[in-house]
C-alpha cells in the first residue's frame, strides 16, 4: 500500500526473499494446514464404507450419505434449520436495517444506548440467551415452538444485520442523501432509489452472517428441542452422543454444501468482493 | 466484533449547519421494542429465577450463587473456566500474530488465499471441526495411523478425551478471530515507522518490539477479549472432545439443563457467565479505543 515511498533497499531485500519472511511463510502454510486438515478429514472419512472410523480408509462408497437421506431426522432437522435460517435473517433485515438507519447518523445519547441494545445479543453466551429466552417463552405461552424457535434465532440475528448495516451506512457520507432530498425526493425516494442500493452490500453481507451462524446456532437451539423443532444441529449431536459413524460426516459435508452454495448465489447476483469489503 | 462507534468521527466533520437525515429514531422501534421483550426481558427473567426456584425458596434467595462460589467443586468449576479461556487465548494470541504480522507485510497475492482460509471454517458447522479432530485424534485415527506408520510411536496416543484435545479444538475454532481482529489493526499501522526505526539503528526484533507491537495493542486487546469471551461460552468443544476431563461452567449448564434439571441453579449459573462476558465488555469499553475491529 505504500509501494512507492518504501525505501529502495527495503524494495531489494525483499525481492532476494530473506530468511525471516521465508520462515514465517513455511509457519503461515502450517497453520493453513491446521485450519483446514480438520475439515478436510471429515470430507474423506464422509466416503469411507467402513462402519466406523479408521484409516487407511480400505474402500470408498456413497453409502453414508444414502443413509442420511433414509434417516428421517436429519432430513427433518434440515429443513427446519433452513427455514429458520432464511426467516431469522428476512426478520433480522426487516427490524436491523431501519434501526441501523436510525441511530448511525445521531450522536445524541440516546442513538447511541439504541445502537448498544441493537448490537448486545452477540456479546451474550448463546448458552445463556437459549435457557433465559426457553423459560421465558414458556412463561408467556409460547412453548416449545417453532415460533419460539424463530424468535430465539432472530434476536441473534438482529446484531450480525445491525453491525454491517451501520458500518457501511457510516462510511457513506449524507451528501447523495442530501441531494436526492433537495432535488425533491420524498423520504421513501430517497431510501429506495439511493440509500438502500448504496448499503445493500452491507444487508447481503449482514443477512448471509445471519444465516450461516443460525445454521450453525446449537447452544441457542439445543434447548427447544422437540420432534418438530428440533435444528440439524441438535439432532446431529444427539447421533453423535450415540453413535460414532460415519454419517455424521457425511451430513456435515452436506451442510458445507449448502453454505457454499448460499455463497456462490450470493456471489452471482451480487459479487463476493463487495460483500468481503463490506463484511 | 460488537463495538461500534457512534459519534466521535462525525464531531470532526465540518459541516454541522444542516445535516440531511433520512431516519428519525421511530425508525429503531420495531428492533428496540423486540429486543427489551424478547432479549432484555428474558435475561430479567433469568435474574429472578435464580433467586426463586428450586433451593433458593427454602434456603434463601442467595443460596445458588453461595453454593457456586464458596462449594469447593463449584469455585473449581469457576477456576477451571477461567484456566481454560486464559489458556485459550494466550495459544490463539502467540499462534495467531505472526499469522496477522505475515498477512499485512509479506502476504501480497497468497492474501487472499490466507482469508479464505481463515473463512472457510465459518461455512462449516462447529459439529464438523469437532467431530474432524475426534478423526485425527482418535484411536485409529489419522494422528496414530501416521506416527506409528513413521515409526514415531508404537503404540496408539490417547489424545482423545484429553485436556489437549479441548485446546486444539478450542484454537482451532476461535483463533480465526484472533487473526482478524489483528490484522485489521495491523494494516493501519504505517510501516514507514518500522523503516524509520531500522534506519535509526534498532535491530529487527527491537524494531518489532518498540514500534509495532505497541501500535497493534488495540487489535490485540480487542481479539482477546473475543476469545476469552466465546471461550467463556463454549460447551460443544468440552463435551465431544474433553471426555468429562475439563468442565466448564458453560458445559455444566448444559449438564444442568439436560440431566439434573435444577433450573434455579442453572440460571444462576447462567447470570455469572453473563457477569463474567459484561465484564470482559466493559474492559473492551474501556481500554479499546479505536472501536470495531472486520470480520
Amino acid at each position: 500500500m505504500k509501494n512507492d515511498a518504501m525505501p529502495a533497499a527495503l524494495v531489494k531485500r525483499r525481492a532476494k526473499r530473506d530468511p525471516a519472511a521465508l520462515g514465517l511463510g513455511i509457519y503461515v502454510v502450517l497453520f493453513m494446514t491446521f485450519l483446514l486438515l480438520p475439515i478436510i478429514a471429515v470430507v474423506v472419512v464422509s466416503f469411507s464404507a467402513s462402519t466406523f472410523i479408521s484409516f487407511p480408509i480400505q474402500e470408498f462408497s456413497l453409502r453414508w450419505y444414502e443413509r442420511i437421506f433414509e434417516y428421517k431426522p436429519f432430513m427433518n432437522s434440515l429443513l427446519v434449520s433452513l427455514q429458520i435460517a432464511v426467516a431469522s435473517a428476512f426478520f433480522g433485515v426487516l427490524m436491523g436495517v431501519p434501526a441501523a438507519l436510525a441511530v448511525a447518523r445521531s450522536h445524541s445519547a440516546w442513538a447511541a444506548a439504541v445502537a448498544n441494545v441493537l448490537l448486545a445479543p452477540i456479546s451474550i453466551p448463546a448458552i445463556v440467551l437459549g435457557f433465559s429466552l426457553l423459560y421465558f417463552l414458556s412463561a408467556l405461552a409460547f412453548g416449545i415452538s417453532f415460533l419460539s424457535l424463530l424468535i430465539t434465532h432472530t434476536v441473534v440475528a438482529i446484531p450480525y444485520i445491525g453491525r454491517t448495516a451501520l458500518a457501511v451506512y457510516r462510511a457513506f457520507p449524507p451528501d447523495h442523501e442530501e441531494a436526492a432530498a433537495i432535488l425533491g425526493a420524498s423520504r421513501w425516494q430517497t431510501l429506495r432509489h439511493v440509500t438502500l442500493p448504496m448499503i445493500r452490500p452491507g444487508i447481503f453481507a449482514g443477512a448471509l452472517f445471519a444465516f450461516l451462524i443460525s445454521l450453525d446456532n446449537l447452544p441457542v437451539s439445543f434447548f427447544f428441542g422437540t420432534a418438530n423443532t428440533n435444528t440439524l444441529p441438535v439432532v446431529m449431536l444427539s447421533y453423535m452422543q450415540n453413535q460414532f459413524d460415519p454419517s455424521i460426516a457425511a451430513m456435515s459435508a452436506v451442510q458445507m454444501l449448502i453454505a457454499v452454495a448460499m455463497l456462490l448465489v450470493v456471489d452471482a447476483v451480487y459479487g463476493i468482493e463487495r460483500i468481503m469489503t463490506a463484511v | 466484533m460488537n463495538r461500534e462507534r457512534v459519534g466521535p468521527e462525525a464531531a470532526a466533520t465540518p459541516r454541522k449547519s444542516w445535516r440531511y437525515r433520512l431516519a428519525n429514531m421511530s425508525w429503531a422501534i420495531p428492533a428496540l421494542v423486540f429486543l427489551l421483550v424478547f432479549f432484555v426481558a428474558p435475561l430479567i427473567g433469568n435474574i429472578v429465577r435464580s433467586t426463586t426456584e428450586g433451593a433458593a425458596v427454602t434456603s434463601g434467595a442467595s443460596i445458588y450463587y453461595q453454593k457456586l462460589l464458596f462449594d469447593s467443586y463449584y469455585s473449581g468449576v469457576l477456576l477451571q473456566t477461567f484456566k481454560v479461556s486464559l489458556i485459550t487465548t494466550i495459544a490463539c494470541l502467540v499462534i495467531g500474530y505472526p499469522i496477522s504480522y505475515f498477512m499485512v507485510r509479506y502476504a501480497g497475492r497468497w492474501n487472499t488465499l490466507i482469508v479464505f482460509c481463515l473463512i472457510a471454517p465459518l461455512l462449516t458447522s462447529i459439529i464438523m471441526r469437532t467431530f474432524g479432530w475426534n478423526v485425527i485424534f482418535a484411536r485409529r485415527g489419522l494422528m496414530n495411523v501416521w506416527l506409528m506408520g513413521a515409526g514415531l510411536i508404537s503404540r496408539p496416543l490417547d489424545t482423545l478425551n484429553q485436556p489437549i484435545a479441548v485446546y486444539v479444538g478450542l484454537v482451532h475454532v476461535l483463533v480465526p478471530f484472533m487473526v482478524l481482529s489483528i490484522t485489521s489493526v495491523l494494516q493501519g499501522i504505517d510501516i514507514g515507522l518500522e523503516e524509520s526505526a531500522r534506519v535509526l539503528g534498532a535491530s529487527r526484533l527491537r524494531a518489532f518490539l518498540s514500534v509495532t507491537l505497541p501500535l497493534s495493542v488495540d487489535g490485540i486487546a480487542t481479539g482477546c477479549i473475543l476469545v476469552f469471551v466465546l471461550t467463556n461460552g463454549s460447551f460443544l468443544t468440552m463435551l465431544l472432545l474433553g471426555g468429562g476431563k475439563v468442565t466448564t461452567l458453560a458445559l455444566l449448564i448444559y449438564q444442568q439443563f439436560s440431566v439434573t434439571q435444577d433450573i434455579g441453579f442453572a440460571a444462576a449459573m447462567g447470570n455469572v457467565l453473563l457477569v463474567f462476558a459484561l465484564l470482559c465488555l466493559a474492559l473492551q469499553a474501556r481500554f479499546v479505543r479505536r472501536g470495531g475491529i472486520k470480520t
